[in-house]
């Protein structure tokens, strides 16, 4: 019992990082039908801005907030001078921009700081463990999950709870209309991408002492946050919630039942999802 | 200039290419020599690429899965069954590669445009997990070693694992299977593809099955790829994870791209630029990825049309089947 309780929060920990990721790739996906490939580098890149930061001042609180404000600033940087330029040759262009982009970030990644995995250790309260339910805990896997589940309660109430987020739920569903309606939608889109890579680096900076900071981090989530985003249906955020649950706790329970194919059964499950219900499990029908 | 005129000139150039083809070995060194059979077996992989990509309008992230699909069952059959002749596992391995490309396209071309680009990704992905786990086949990080076999001409028998000979062994055999694929999106079916990019509603009502022209076009591609995948790890007397993983789709991603997916040649031409520049590069800086992002980042946002498109429009406008090299399909 004690250790499938283990296994279950470590599962939560990592679906939290995952919808810190998809959420922002499944929303710009809403709106701009563009897949962002460049957007589990922002994560990446986040992660190694923090290790950075920690190293030079000794804080991760922070880093924990500086390193998205510089992807915010990123993010915005790539929507509007990038992105947006090549909107007019279609989306294969788009896509293929994005995937550019993740490229030269791996290579600049590897070039600035080199390839060897590096440790973020934190301290203090974070480094602790505690007793959870007779089962002794790190603090940090559960601070990952408050963290993600607050950002995430943020994220749900800006988005239905103000007038912001009505804009941008109804840019998702028609941008069109929305931007006949007088709403400015090309600096919507630029907002959303640019809070997008912003999540996405907090997510990176969350990460790092958990998983410690490495080159292909951005390669290992990416494929995991696509799976998520096809499984929850391409623009729904609460597909996004159940499919990072899901997928969170399948990589978790994987690893303890059938630690050689955990990798595989990801597949299995996505190729089910898309054998059955190819939309996703909250998509809307082509 | 007359057409028949342009069609001999095409012709005289077409017989000067080929005669240059035929005496390389006696004008490039043997390292030089590698270096331009290697572009040749990138430029089928990248004509491969290109018929789903420029001609279908599918944008995949995954073909490196059936390049080293190829390449490995192609070592495999060489090292699991003494005495397989070298066309014996050349065939095998497009066998193989086939039926892969079966049942993946059955799978994937269910969803069209972003879903279907994330999700070929994903089943690269898995491929690779595959070449990791099951080292008992794959080798794992090892890879697999080959002593290529001889060829058998019937009156002699021929050591093409290098040099000379493996280049004229490309030449033939790469070469038809290029030649190959021009001449499939000529006929009916590759112009069928073609249409279905355009208007796919359309074809339907006039009674194509869109869906099986597309899974031809795609299980045609990955084989394909799969052979220019065994001729890979002919050139190097080795298969390793490599020849499946993410930067091998990358690679020809950035081939196609820069060559131009507008024309048939563009490829071609993507995989000799590509091999050589990266030849030229690698030896002045460890960092030649970024030069190369960089360059694929600025062809994007500047020359859609890719190399070829770059020539075309220079050269006075020749039709071509994409002009602007802005793709449809996506949607």
């Amino acid at each position: 019992m004690g250790e499938a309780a283990v296994f279950f929060l470590h599962g939560l920990a990592y679906a939290g990082l995952l919808f810190l990721v998809s959420s922002g790739l499944t929303l710009v996906f809403g709106m701009m039908n563009v897949l962002n490939f460049a957007h589990a580098s922002f994560y990446m890149l986040g992660a190694y801005f923090a290790y950075s930061i920690l190293r030079f001042t000794g804080n991760f609180w922070l880093a924990l907030v500086i390193s998205p404000i510089i992807l915010l600033v990123i993010g915005a940087f790539v929507e509007r001078f990038l992105l947006r330029k090549v909107h007019v040759h279609g989306h294969v262009h788009e896509l293929l921009l994005t995937f550019g982009l993740a490229y030269i970030i791996q290579e600049a990644v590897k070039l600035l700081w080199g390839t060897t995995p590096m440790a973020m250790p934190v301290a203090g309260i974070l480094a602790d463990t505690v007793n959870l339910f007779g089962v002794v805990y790190p603090v940090y896997r559960l601070f990952i999950f408050c963290l993600s589940a607050l950002l995430g309660l943020g994220m749900a109430l800006v988005l239905f709870k103000t007038r912001i987020g009505i804009i941008v739920r109804a840019a998702v569903d028609d941008s069109p209309m929305v931007d006949a309606l007088g709403i400015n939608v090309p600096l919507v889109f630029m907002g959303v991408f640019a809070v997008g890579a912003a999540l996405s680096g907090f997510a990176g900076v969350a990460a790092g002492p958990l998983l410690s900071v490495f080159p292909g981090m951005a390669g290992s989530i990416l494929v995991d946050a696509f799976v998520v985003i096809v499984m929850g249906g391409m623009g729904s955020l609460g597909g996004a919630v159940l499919a990072s649950f899901i997928i969170g706790e399948l990589q978790s329970f994987g690893v303890l039942l059938f630690p050689d194919f955990s990798l595989a059964l990801i597949y299995m499950l996505m190729a089910l999802v898309l054998v059955l219900k190819p939309e996703g499990l909250f998509g809307e029908k082509q | 200039m007359m057409a028949s005129q342009k069609a001999m000139l095409h012709r005289v150039g077409l017989a000067l290419a080929l005669a240059l083809l035929l005496v390389m070995p006696w004008l490039l060194g043997s390292y030089q020599l590698r270096l331009f059979t290697e572009a040749m077996i990138f430029s089928l992989y990248a004509v491969s690429y290109n018929m789903l990509l420029g001609y279908a309008g599918l944008l995949s992230f995954g073909h490196a899965m059936f390049f080293g699909w190829g390449a490995f069952s192609f070592a495999v059959a060489l090292n699991h069954f003494p005495g397989m002749p070298l066309m014996g596992a050349v065939v095998l391995a497009m066998a193989s590669t086939t039926v892969m490309g079966l049942v993946v396209g059955v799978l994937l071309l269910r969803v069209k445009g972003t879903p279907f680009a994330l999700l070929t990704l994903a089943f690269n992905a898995l491929v690779f997990a595959i070449g990791i786990k099951w080292h008992s086949v794959t080798g794992g990080d090892d890879g697999l070693s080959i002593a290529t076999p001889t060829l058998n001409l019937g009156f002699t028998d021929l050591v093409v694992s290098h040099g000379p000979n493996l280049y004229y062994f490309t030449l033939v055999i790469v070469g038809a299977a290029i030649a190959f694929a021009w001449y499939f999106t000529r006929t009916a079916m590759g112009q069928s593809v073609l249409l279905i990019r355009e208007n796919e509603e359309r074809m339907r009502f006039l009674g194509y099955n869109t869906n099986v022209s597309r899974l031809i076009l795609f299980v045609l591609s990955g084989a394909l790829a799969g052979l220019a995948g065994s001729f890979y790890a002919i050139l190097n007397s080795f298969v390793s994870l490599d020849a499946v993983s993410i930067e091998m789709t990358t690679k020809v991603l950035l081939m196609t791209f820069i060559g131009g997916t507008g024309q048939f040649l563009g490829p071609v031409v993507g995989a000799f630029f590509f091999t050589y520049v990266q030849n030229f590069l690698s030896d002045l800086t460890d960092n030649w990825p970024l030069i190369m992002g960089a360059l694929f980042i600025a062809m994007v946002l500047w020359v859609p049309g890719g190399l070829a498109g770059l020539a075309a429009k220079l050269s006075g406008g020749r039709k071509d089947d994409d002009p602007d090299g802005t793709l449809a399909g996506l949607e």
